[in-house]
C-alpha cells in the first residue's frame, strides 16, 4: 500500500522507469528513507557535472556542503527539488497547492483492499469471538461496513447470524422444495458435517441424476453431487454476494469453495466483491480509468472537492502507473479546462458526426502534390516524401514562416471564414467547431504518438549509459523531457475546448490564446528535440533540454492558470446553444 | 434438439402425475422447455373465479437459471405490468436451482393473494393501490371478469 502526498513520491517515482530498481530494493521497497540512500553514489557525480557545465541554473551550494545531512524527509523533498530545478516542478505545486487544500490520497488495488479488510477482521476477532471466516461473511455480507455490522451486531446477534448464514436456525428448514421421492435428506438425521464426501448411487436433487459421485453439504444436510455444486459456484462468483446453500440460507465460507471449486476460487469471490464495494464508494474510491489498469485511488476526505470545484481547479490524482486522471469526472488530466467543459466538449464530439472527423483529423493532402498524408510522430513540421515540399501540419501553410517568426497556428481565423461563408450563421460556428476540434484532436493524435515514444525512451536512456558511460539518473532528464512533453500536450489539447467556449471577443481570451500559441510553440520544440536519436546529440543537446522542457512547464502552468481565470470571470461557459 | 435433462423431464412427469391444486403445466409438442400454464385465482383475493394464462420458458442453463415465466391474460395487480413481466424476487436474485417449475407457481399464485405494493413494478398500479386499496381491488375484481373468465 502506498500512503502518498504529493511532494514525497516525486522522487521515488523516478525510479519507476529504472528496471533494476526493483530488484535491488524489492527488502526495502517499502520505506521511503531507504530509497534515498541509494541516489547518495550519484549525488557528488550529478553536482560535478552540472557545475562542470557552468549551468545557468543557480545550485546553492551550501545545500552539499553539509556531510552529515541527514537522511530523514526533509532532506527528500530538497533533494528532490534540486534534481529538478532546472524544470521548476516546485512552480507547479505552488499554483495547484496554494489556493486548495492538497489532496492526499492512497493508491490501491483490489488486493491491498481485501487485506486492509482481512486487518479489519483481525481486530474485530476479539469483539466477536469466532472464527475468522465467519467474520469475513459477515463483512462481505454487510459490504465491508464495520459500523453497520457492530450495529446490527449488539442488537440482535443470535438473528444475525442466521439470516447471514453463519449458523443454523434451530428450527430444521421445511423440505418443501425437495422433490419427495428423494429421501436422502430425512434419512441422515445424525449430526452432518460439511464437506465432501464420496456417494454410490446418489440421487441428486437438483439433475436428477443417479450416479456415484462426490457430493458436498453443510451442516443443512441438503447435499448435493459435486457437479452441480461447481456449476452453482461457478455462476455466483462474479456476483460477489455471499453464497448460500441451494436450498437454506446458511453460507458457504472461503474454505468451502475452494474445497469444491479447487484452489484460490474463493479470492475470485473476494475480488469481485471488493469491486462491488468499490463501485458503492466511489465517492472516496476510483478506479483508474485507463485500459488494464488495476489501480484504485483511495481519498479518505473528500471535504476539499468542493472547493476544487469553486475555483474551477480538478482535483488530479496520478496512480501507480503513472496515469493521471480527474479524481472527479475519471477523465484524463484536463487542465486548463475543468470538469464542466470537459464533459460538454467529450459529449459534443460525441454528437458530430465522428467518421468525418476521424477521416479528417487523420490524413490530410499535400498541399501541394495532394497526395495523402497520415501523420505517425514528431512534431508539426512536415516535409512531403514524395515532392518534398515543406509545410505545417495544423494549418497547411508553407513551414518557412513557422520556424522562426512567430507561431500562428492555434489562431482561429474568423476573416478566412467569413470570406466563404457570409450570413450562414450555423456552418458558421459548425466551421468554428470544427476547427477546434480538428486542432484538439491532432493534439491527442500527437499524444498518443509521443506515449508510444515514451515507450522507447527507456532504451535510449540505456544507450546514453552503454554509448556515452552516462549514468542512469543523469539520464533520466530524457525521461523527465518526455513527460513533460506529455503533460504539456495534454494541456494543450484541453485548452482548446477552453478557447471553443470562450467569448472570443473578450481580451482574457485573447490573452489565452496566445499563450495557447506560446505553449504550442513550446511543445513543438520539445517535441522536434525528442526526435534525435543519436546518443552523442543527445548528450551534447542535454541543456536544451533542460531549458525547453523547463519553458513547456512554465508556459503549461501559465495556460493553466489563464484557463482557471477564464472560467472563473465566466468568460468561458460550456453551453450548447450557442452553437446549435 | 439437445436432448432433454433428466431433470427436467422428472419435473414434467411430476407435474401431470401429482398436478397442483389449482395450476396446470402442459409442455408445448414442439418444445419440452416451453409449459403452457393457467392458474386459478386464489379464493377471497380480487383474482377469485379468475383463470389466468401464464407461458412458462426453462433456459438452456435451467436449473442453474431461473424460469421465465409471463402472464398472457390481462390482469390489474402492482407486481405484474402491462407486458405481464412478474416482480418476484425468485424468478430475479433469489432464485435457487433446489426450487422447482411447481414452486414457482406456486409462489405466483401467493402473489396474487398478497399484492406486494410496496415494491411495485406497474407503478400507476401500485400507487393505486396504496391511496385507494379498496377502489384498486374493485378495478382488479372488474378485470378478472373482463379478461379472465373460466
Amino acid at each position: 500500500m502506498t500512503q502518498m502526498k504529493l511532494p514525497a513520491t516525486t522522487i521515488s517515482r523516478n525510479f519507476i522507469d529504472n528496471p533494476n530498481y526493483e530488484k535491488e530494493h524489492s527488502e526495502t521497497n517499502d520505506s521511503p528513507n531507504t530509497s534515498t540512500f541509494t541516489l547518495t553514489d550519484d549525488i557528488p557525480n550529478h553536482r560535478d557535472s552540472l557545475i562542470n557545465q557552468d549551468s545557468e541554473f543557480e545550485i546553492e551550494d551550501f545545500m552539499y556542503s553539509d556531510d552529515d545531512f541527514e537522511y530523514d524527509d526533509d532532506y527528500n523533498q530538497t533533494y528532490d527539488s534540486m534534481l529538478t530545478k532546472p524544470v521548476k516542478r516546485s512552480s507547479k505545486k505552488e499554483l495547484s497547492e496554494g489556493a486548495v487544500p492538497n489532496l492526499s490520497y492512497e493508491i490501491l488495488t483490489t488486493q491491498d483492499i481485501f487485506e486492509n479488510m482481512l486487518a479489519r477482521v483481525d481486530h474485530l476477532q476479539p469483539i466477536f469471538n469466532m472464527p475468522r471466516e465467519d467474520i469475513l461473511l459477515l463483512m462481505q455480507h454487510y459490504d465491508w461496513n464495520e459500523e453497520r455490522l457492530l450495529e446490527n451486531w449488539t442488537e440482535r446477534m443470535e438473528e444475525l447470524l442466521v439470516e447471514i448464514g453463519v449458523s443454523q436456525a434451530d428450527v430444521r428448514p421445511t423440505d418443501i422444495n425437495v422433490v419427495k421421492d428423494t429421501d436422502e435428506i430425512n434419512t441422515s438425521e445424525t449430526k452432518i458435517e460439511r464437506g465432501i464426501t464420496y456417494k454410490e448411487g446418489f440421487n441428486c436433487v437438483i439433475c436428477c441424476e443417479e450416479k456415484d459421485t462426490q457430493t458436498f453439504s453443510l451442516e443443512c444436510g441438503h447435499e448435493y453431487c459435486i457437479d452441480c455444486y461447481r456449476h452453482y459456484i461457478e455462476d455466483k462468483l462474479h456476483s460477489g454476494n455471499v453464497i448460500t446453500c441451494m436450498d437454506c440460507t446458511l453460507a458457504l465460507k472461503n474454505i468451502d469453495i475452494d474445497s469444491i471449486m479447487g484452489h484460490n476460487s474463493s479470492k475470485k469471490l473476494m475480488t469481485s466483491s471488493i469491486k462491488s464495494f468499490v463501485q458503492k464508494h466511489n465517492k472516496n474510491y476510483r478506479w483508474c480509468p485507463y485500459a488494464d489498469c488495476k489501480c484504485i485511488i483511495h481519498l479518505s476526505d473528500t471535504s476539499s472537492l468542493a472547493e476544487y470545484t469553486r475555483l474551477h481547479y480538478s482535483p488530479f490524482v496520478q496512480c501507480d502507473t503513472d496515469h493521471r486522471f480527474c479524481f472527479n469526472c475519471g477523465f484524463e488530466t484536463h487542465a486548463p479546462a475543468d470538469c464542466n467543459v470537459t464533459n460538454a466538449w467529450v459529449k459534443k464530439a460525441k454528437k458530430e458526426s465522428d467518421n468525418l472527423n476521424w477521416v479528417m483529423s487523420h490524413t490530410k493532402e499535400c498541399p501541394k502534390c495532394e497526395v495523402n498524408i497520415e501523420k505517425d510522430g514528431g512534431c508539426n513540421h512536415m516535409k512531403c516524401s514524395s515532392c518534398k515540399y515543406e509545410f505545417c501540419w495544423i494549418c497547411e501553410g508553407d513551414w518557412a514562416p513557422h520556424g522562426k517568426a512567430f507561431y500562428q497556428c492555434t489562431l482561429y481565423k474568423n476573416d478566412e471564414n467569413s470570406k466563404k461563408t457570409q450570413n450562414d450563421e450555423l456552418s458558421k460556428t459548425m466551421k468554428k467547431y470544427t476547427f477546434y476540434y480538428r486542432v484538439f484532436n491532432e493534439h491527442e493524435i500527437s499524444a498518443k504518438l509521443d506515449w508510444k515514444l515514451g515507450q522507447t525512451i527507456g532504451s535510449k536512456v540505456r544507450a546514453l549509459q552503454e554509448k556515452m558511460d552516462v549514468s542512469w539518473i543523469e539520464g533520466q532528464f530524457l525521461t523527465d523531457s518526455i513527460k513533460i512533453l506529455n503533460e504539456g500536450r495534454t494541456a494543450l489539447k484541453w485548452s482548446f475546448p477552453v478557447a471553443f467556449y470562450s467569448d472570443a471577443s473578450h481580451n482574457l481570451t485573447k490573452i489565452f490564446v496566445d499563450n495557447q500559441s506560446l505553449l504550442s510553440k513550446a511543445v513543438e520544440d520539445l517535441s522536434e528535440l525528442l526526435q534525435i536519436k543519436e546518443p552523442e546529440e543527445i548528450m551534447k543537446k542535454r541543456l536544451e533540454f533542460y531549458n525547453k522542457s523547463g519553458y513547456v512547464e512554465n508556459r503549461m502552468y501559465a495556460l493553466m492558470e489563464c484557463g482557471r481565470d477564464l472560467l472563473c470571470k465566466g468568460i468561458c461557459k460550456p453551453t450548447d446553444q450557442i452553437f446549435k | 434438439m439437445a436432448s432433454l435433462p433428466k431433470r427436467i423431464i422428472k419435473e414434467t412427469e411430476r407435474l401431470v402425475t401429482d398436478p397442483v391444486p389449482g395450476i396446470t403445466a402442459e409442455p408445448h409438442d414442439d418444445n419440452l422447455r416451453y409449459f403452457k400454464v393457467t392458474i386459478e385465482g386464489p379464493a377471497g383475493s380480487p383474482y377469485e373465479d379468475g383463470l389466468f394464462n401464464l407461458e412458462l420458458y426453462l433456459p438452456d442453463d435451467y436449473p442453474m437459471e431461473a424460469p421465465k415465466v409471463r402472464f398472457l391474460t390481462k390482469i390489474y395487480h402492482p407486481n405484474i405490468d402491462r407486458l405481464g413481466r412478474i416482480c418476484l424476487d425468485i424468478l430475479k436474485t433469489n432464485w435457487s436451482p433446489a426450487l422447482q417449475i411447481r414452486t414457482v407457481l406456486l409462489s405466483v399464485q401467493a402473489l396474487l393473494a398478497s399484492p406486494n405494493p410496496n415494491d411495485p413494478l406497474a407503478n400507476d398500479v401500485a400507487e393505486d393501490w396504496i391511496k385507494n386499496e379498496q377502489g384498486a381491488k374493485a378495478k382488479a375484481k372488474e378485470w378478472t371478469a373482463l379478461y379472465a373468465k373460466k
